[in-house]
């Protein structure tokens, strides 16, 4: 009994890890985008780059946040259901799996 | 002896009629006495040749910094470098030749206190440096070597030791006295009261009170003059109600003004001359009566006619300037007055930046340092005395994470520093750098400007202090600036090693801000100087100068107001060949000088 509460207790919480990560990790780009964002600001500032080149650095980075925005509003999409698949998901796997399995969670 | 001026616009060649340099020079026609005009910067420029080095091998063994970020600091102009470096190079002048007695000639009230304050400061900028370089010798003295003191600690022996001294020196009685020279004018008194309290509260002595030209007793069927000696007689009262302690020294007006050393040395009998002092306080302690007010005017009157001169439609930033007692802060107020009740833009602020502040005074309201509604003016118009030193200490904790951040940065930061490094940290936050006044007038101007809620100011009025400084202010957004971007590059540089935090999102506001505000300052249609001057030689020399360094900074002057110009043709103010290509103003002589809303607003519509 103990044991499979903790095996239980234990996939859920590996989920919820996992998930936090790639949230996490999604969050992370997010900022170092900005940095990147705010670095360039500060090189305009010093007239260490120039207005174009200030601008062909801000789209690229605009860009890819957009994109990164967009790939996590688009997984945030329905709530309810995506969390109730996600456990389904992976109560079914191990724990121990170490191998790559896609983590974030398939829409159906 | 020796006679020093050491307010950066400085008026002393022309009082003596010579020409004057930053090195002291015999005075002809005055045997043993030498004159100076103090130039701070290249005193600073001196002072900084020999000290570097050391400046520069602390800042290396106290912090991240290296040899180029080092140099890149020590480069950068140093606001308030007139009061930082003001009393040290008195002290290195009055070493350099063994002068009996060094005669000091101040800048005006606010920024004369504020050189007072610098031992302190000095003092302080020792304890921080030496912070820093306490971590070195502690390092030195672990590895085992016997730790020798090289220039670096002279250095800070050396700021500790003049800090200490300039102190002792300021606060003995026997060495060093305060003579306050003010006018028989309400305004005066009020900023005597304020100035010799505060001079009170550093423990330096003031040995004397001198009103200067104080008028004669007029001509019988002179009603100008007579009204102005009721309105000295009654300020007069005043001041001797506001000290009844101290000698009040009357020195009568000179026929003409006095220039040259024939002049001068006619005004120094009657500086000495036996029954020119006040007497003691009446027996009879009869409250000062308010002198009698014009009645208001008219509801729905025009306004001032010379607004459109002044400020046409869309200036936002409106400045009046002048050498200190010309009049500039009932001038601004007026005229602020007059601002607030045009009908459109209608949203103005009256900012006094001049540490001796005198806005509450001539507006009859209390003030401090927020923005309040001025009664009379159905609140379009509001007023603040801005206070640097307590926006300075409110914010300080904003800055004390702020600074952490970059020192976190900057300092070495090794665990067994961390002890160092927090105390050198707190006490640069506890630094109150010089040049705050003019600092914290750029931000405020910014905040009112571009970022105040709901509505930014349509305009605001600065009422700025005496020249020498309200230059100064003028040049603060170009040197903030600097500084701003040597910080950005500091934090680009050490990007990897502590990221780029809100420190630099700030900074990238600020300078954002500050280049903003540069651009207005420049651009005629939405920034304007009334240069405010009075009819006399001093102030129109003055004047000219003044007109000429703003021509330098590309800022735009509307108009040069010449202030209590008496009636008739004799008042007539003859304007010098500079002042031609501008428009002249003239705001009429009265007394006593208007007070409070109604009077002010009736005193602008007759500008003319």
């Amino acid at each position: 009994m103990i044991i499979l509460d903790t095996l239980l207790i234990g996939g859920i919480k590996f989920v919820f890890r996992k998930l936090a990560e790639a949230v996490d990790a999604q969050l992370n780009d997010d900022s170092v985008l900005r940095e990147e964002l705010l670095a360039a600001q500060m090189r305009l500032e010093l007239g260490e780059i120039d207005e174009a080149q200030f601008a062909e650095i801000e789209r690229e980075l605009l860009q890819r946040i957009r994109e990164i925005r967009e790939r996590t509003q688009g997984a945030a999409l329905e709530p309810g259901e995506y969390r109730v698949s996600g456990i389904e998901a992976t109560f079914g796997g191990d724990e121990r799996d170490d191998d790559d399995t896609d983590t974030a969670p398939r829409r159906r | 002896m020796l006679l020093v001026s050491t307010d950066p616009a400085h008026s002393l060649a022309d009082a003596l009629d010579l020409p004057l340099g930053a090195r002291p020079r015999a005075v002809r026609g005055a045997p043993g006495l030498h004159a100076a005009e103090m130039d701070a910067d290249r005193a600073l420029e001196r002072w900084m040749g020999a000290r570097r080095r050391p400046l520069r091998t602390i800042a290396e063994r106290g912090t991240y910094l290296d040899e180029e970020d080092v140099d890149r600091f020590l480069r950068l102009s140093l606001p308030g470098v007139d009061e930082l470096i003001g009393l040290v190079e008195l002290a290195r002048l009055s070493r350099a030749a063994p002068y009996r007695e060094v005669v000091v000639d101040t800048a005006p009230t606010g920024h004369t206190l504020r050189l007072l304050a610098m031992p302190a400061t000095l003092r302080r900028l020792a304890s921080v440096l030496d912070d820093m370089h306490a971590k070195h010798r502690f390092l030195a003295q672990s590895l085992g070597s016997e730790y020798r003191p090289d220039a670096a600690d002279a250095l800070i022996d050396e700021l500790e030791r003049e800090g200490r001294g300039l102190t002792e020196l300021l606060r003995d009685p026997q060495r060093c006295t305060f003579v306050w020279i003010a006018l028989a004018e309400m305004l005066s008194v009020e900023e005597t009261r304020d100035g010799v309290r505060a001079l009170e509260a550093a423990g330096i002595r003031v040995s004397e009170i001198v009103v200067n030209a104080v008028s004669r007793p007029p001509a019988r069927r002179d009603a100008l003059g007579g009204a102005r000696a009721r309105a000295e007689q009654d300020a007069l009262a005043a001041m001797r109600a506001a000290f009844p302690r101290y000698p009040i020294r009357l020195v009568p007006a000179q026929p003409r003004e006095p220039r040259g050393i024939p002049a001068l040395r006619s005004m120094a009998r009657a500086l000495r001359a036996p029954g020119g002092l006040l007497p003691p306080r009446r027996r009879t302690a009869r409250r000062v009566p308010l002198p009698r007010r014009a009645a208001p005017p008219p509801r729905g009157a025009p306004v001032a006619p010379v607004l459109d001169v002044i400020a046409p439609a869309g200036v936002r930033l409106l400045a009046f300037a002048g050498k200190g007692g010309v009049g500039k802060t009932t001038c601004a107020a007026a005229a602020a007055i007059a601002l607030a009740d045009r009908p459109q833009a209608p949203r103005v602020l009256l900012l006094s930046t001049d540490p001796a502040h005198s806005i509450a005074d001539v507006l009859g309201t209390p003030l401090d340092d927020t923005e309040r509604p001025v009664p009379g003016t159905a609140a379009r118009l509001r007023a603040r005395e801005l206070d640097a030193e307590r926006a300075f200490q409110e914010r300080r904790e904003r800055y004390r994470a702020a600074v952490d951040e970059l020192f976190a940065a900057v300092l070495r930061g090794t665990r067994l520093d961390v002890a160092f490094d927090r105390e050198v940290v707190q006490q640069l936050i506890d630094l109150a750098p010089p040049g705050l006044d003019e600092l914290f007038a750029i931000l405020t101007v910014i905040e009112a400007l571009f970022h105040r809620a709901p509505a930014p100011y349509d305009v605001i009025v600065l009422d700025t202090a005496p020249t020498g400084h309200a230059l100064r202010l003028l040049e603060m957004p170009a040197a903030a600036l600097e500084w701003v971007h040597a910080l950005i590059a500091i934090l680009l540089k050490y990007r990897a090693v502590v990221g780029l935090g809100e420190l630099a999102a700030d900074l990238v506001e600020i300078a954002r801000d500050l280049r903003a505000l540069q651009e207005l300052l420049r651009d005629a249609a939405r920034a304007r100087m009334v240069v405010v001057t009075r009819a006399a030689d001093l102030p129109r020399l003055e004047t000219d100068r003044l007109l000429a360094r703003l021509r330098a900074l590309d800022i735009a002057v509307s108009a040069v107001l010449v202030n209590a110009v008496p009636p008739g043709d004799e008042g007539a103010p003859r304007p010098s060949a500079s002042h031609t290509r501008y428009a002249m103003i003239c705001a009429p002589a009265v007394f006593p000088p208007p007070r409070g809303v109604a009077e002010l607003r009736h005193w602008v519509r007759r500008w003319e």
